[in-house]
Formats: C-alpha cells, sequence, structure tokens
C-alpha cells in the first residue's frame, strides 16, 4: 500500500496516511476537481458503495495474503453488489423496528408517569384517543 | 505525437496548467493502459493529457472497470498521481478521474472555451492547499458491561422487558444529549480551523459503514490552507486534536492535498454547459 502513502509532492508529509485516506482520495478524484465537459460520460455507481467496496477489498486482500489465500478472487460476495444490499436491507429494517419499539416504550413510560396506577390496557387505550 | 488511430484512442485529461512543468512530466505517472503523458497548449494554458485505449476506457469498458475494486484502485491512483505530478511546478485545476475526448480538438476546445474562469481559478489556488478534516463522535464504550449488570438486574426484579425496555429508553436520552454536544463540539472545531483557512467545504458525512467505526462522523471538511499559514493551521489542528481539544469528538486530518475540494467554479458565474454523452 505504498502508493497509498504518497503525498502530494512540493510539501513534506505532515500526517501519517490514515485508514480513511483512501476513502479521501476517492472522494476527492472521483467528486472533485473542476468538470470541463467531457465527450464521454461514465455511469458510475453511487460513490460511497463504491469505496466501501474497496474498501473490502483491500482489507480481504490483506487479511487473505497473510493466510496465503486467494479466495476473494472468486468470492461472488465481493465481486456482486446484491449481497451486500441485502445485509444492508436486513440492517435498515432491524433498526426500523428497533426505532420503533424504543418509541413505543418512550410514550408508554410518559404516559405512565402522569397516571401512576391505571390499568396499563386502559392507558394504553387513552393514549391512542388523546393522540387523535 | 503517435495516435495510434482515431478511434482505437481517447484523449484522456488530468489538470490544466499555467506553463508546462520545465523538466517534463514524469513516465511513471499516467494510466499504466496508456502512452506517455503529453502537454497540449490551450490558449495561453495547458492541458495534461495522455492517450488511452478505447478498449480499456470507452463508455462501457471503462464503467465496467471502474466497478472493480482493484481497477478502481489502480486507477484512481493514476489519476491522483498524475495530477500531483503536474502540481510540482505550479498550481493546477485538477479535472476529475475519467475526464475524456475523443481528441486533442475537443480537450482544448473544453479548456479554451473556460479560459477566463480556469485563469482566475489558478489564481486563487497558486500557493494553496487543501487538507481534509473528519470529527468522530467518540467511540462508544463496548456495550457488554451494561448488559451483563443488565441480565443480573432482570434476574433480581421481577419486571422483566418493561424494565429492560425503560432503561433501554433511558440510554438512549443519555446518547442523544451526548450526540448533541459532540455535534457542537464538531461545530467549534470547524469554526476554529475556518480562521486560519482561506476557504471551507463541506463533504457529505462517510457513513459507519464506510468509516468502519461504531461512532458516526460528525464532520466531513476540507480547508483550504495559504501556504503562509500552514504552520498556524497545524497547529490549531494538533490543538483541536489533543488532550486539550474539545471533549467527546475525535479529529482526524489528512493532509497536503492537491486542492480538489477547491477547483470549482463560482458560485454565479458556471461557465459549465451541460455535460451531455457525445456518440459517434
Amino acid at each position: 500500500m505504498t502508493d497509498l502513502d504518497r503525498r502530494y509532492a512540493t510539501l513534506e508529509p505532515e500526517y501519517p496516511a490514515a485508514s480513511g485516506s483512501l476513502a479521501d482520495l476517492l472522494e476527492r478524484v472521483l467528486d472533485k476537481g473542476i468538470v470541463i465537459a467531457g465527450d464521454i460520460k461514465i455511469d458510475l455507481l453511487d460513490i460511497e458503495l463504491l469505496t466501501i467496496r474497496l474498501r473490502l477489498f483491500i482489507a480481504s486482500v490483506d487479511t487473505a495474503k497473510k493466510a496465503g489465500i486467494d479466495w476473494w478472487e472468486s468470492d461472488p460476495a465481493l465481486s456482486s453488489r446484491a449481497g451486500r444490499d441485502a445485509l444492508a436491507e436486513e440492517n435498515a429494517r432491524l433498526r426500523a423496528r428497533l426505532d420503533a419499539l424504543e418509541a413505543a416504550t418512550d410514550a408508554d413510560e410518559a404516559e405512565r408517569r402522569e397516571r401512576p396506577g391505571r390499568h396499563e390496557r386502559h392507558e394504553r387505550q387513552e393514549y391512542v384517543e388523546e393522540t387523535r | 505525437m503517435s495516435t495510434p488511430s482515431p478511434s482505437s484512442s481517447l484523449v484522456c485529461a488530468f489538470a490544466v496548467t499555467r506553463t508546462p512543468p520545465p523538466a517534463g512530466l514524469p513516465a511513471a505517472a499516467g494510466h499504466e493502459e496508456g502512452g506517455p503523458l503529453r502537454q497540449l497548449p490551450a490558449g495561453d494554458l495547458w492541458l495534461v493529457v495522455q492517450d488511452v485505449p478505447v478498449a480499456a476506457f470507452g463508455e462501457a469498458a471503462l464503467g465496467e472497470r471502474l466497478n472493480r475494486p482493484a481497477d478502481l484502485e489502480r486507477c484512481a491512483r493514476a489519476h491522483h498521481r498524475t495530477v500531483e505530478a503536474a502540481a510540482r511546478t505550479g498550481p493546477v485545476v485538477p479535472l476529475p478521474m475519467a475526464t475524456l475526448y475523443r481528441s486533442d480538438e475537443g480537450a482544448v476546445d473544453a479548456v479554451t472555451s473556460r479560459a477566463a474562469a480556469l485563469r482566475a481559478l489558478l489564481d486563487r489556488l497558486r500557493g494553496r492547499t487543501e487538507w481534509a478534516v473528519k470529527v468522530h463522535a467518540a467511540q462508544v464504550p463496548a456495550e457488554g458491561a451494561g448488559e451483563a449488570e443488565e441480565a443480573g438486574a432482570e434476574d433480581a426484579g421481577g419486571s422483566g422487558g418493561r424494565s429492560y425496555l425503560s432503561r433501554a429508553s433511558a440510554r438512549r436520552r443519555v446518547r442523544q444529549d451526548g450526540h448533541g454536544r459532540a455535534v457542537a463540539a464538531a461545530e467549534a472545531v470547524d469554526a476554529e480551523l475556518r480562521r486560519y483557512a482561506v476557504a471551507a467545504t463541506r463533504h457529505r458525512p462517510q457513513s459507519e459503514r464506510l468509516t468502519g467505526r461504531r461512532a458516526p462522523q460528525l464532520l466531513n471538511a476540507a480547508y483550504l490552507v495559504d501556504d503562509a499559514r500552514r504552520e498556524d493551521f497545524a497547529a490549531a489542528l494538533a490543538r483541536l486534536g489533543g488532550a486539550g481539544g474539545p471533549a467527546g469528538v475525535e479529529v482526524g486530518a489528512s493532509g497536503p492535498w492537491v486542492p480538489y475540494s477547491f477547483a470549482r467554479w463560482d458560485e454565479e458565474g458556471d461557465p459549465e454547459p451541460e455535460r451531455e454523452v457525445v456518440r459517434p
């Protein structure tokens, strides 16, 4: 990864290459710089997605090299978008469920503090009516 | 220059410069699939270009290659190396990776039709570099201890799920307060660094998936810093990132960069025509 550590050549390096510097690089060369209409337009995936993929790829290569294996070359999970998207979707679904659960708990609690001693089922019904 | 035939190669442009580097450009720079780097005069400006094969840089081929990690990385580094090489002797306006033309004429036209704006930009970027600064919320402590404690409490008290959920929401409130303070700290970091910068801009914060951290990125900023103020900027950065810096956040930086993030047209006079797809 020595190329990664290259620095703007006229200037002495002042910060060691952070783990984020590859993401920094892609963020810049793909997304920044002045656009003077080229003749050819390349449709890229979302830059963040590309960067994540690249990051996964590099982590895999480093890890695998140490172990002397090259499974990533043929692993469809590293070359196809589908695998990671499925994970991301599942993650989003779980987060949504957690948020809903936590929100319900908060509302429930607030209600309970105001009306101590009531039966829980009643509370719930009244709360629903009040918020309409 | 030897372009084999107009249809088998494209012109890949890297950067606009005021003058050609006196010693020429290093042979190592450029995309490995392409020919040697060339200096293309464009009015009173210069373009750093390279002939690249259509087979690797045509619309379909390049689109496909850039979606493959290894090729994307190689391409990004080659582009960056070339821009840096061009920046060695003076200001450059970096172009985005894969700025491609069918001919030298097309590339030259693109520059000469915007020469005034590009000249102004070169003047603005002269003697200045870009610094990338990211502020993250401090990593949340491992949750193992808390969970063990909860499990114990649950065993002791009989309140079960409800008490667990109420503790969970209490924890969430604490976390939200902490988040508010961290956001304020990130804003303070930005305000302090802006004092030493000519200009500042913000990029979209990177996701936790990308940073690999368990804490959110609160600030993803770039600062354009005058060479004369570089030490002051670095000192401020060291202060903010050190023990005396704001609590609850972690400050990280990389630089100096060729000022990619500040190579843009002025807000008002955007001379950029539609970036259209020209098909043969």
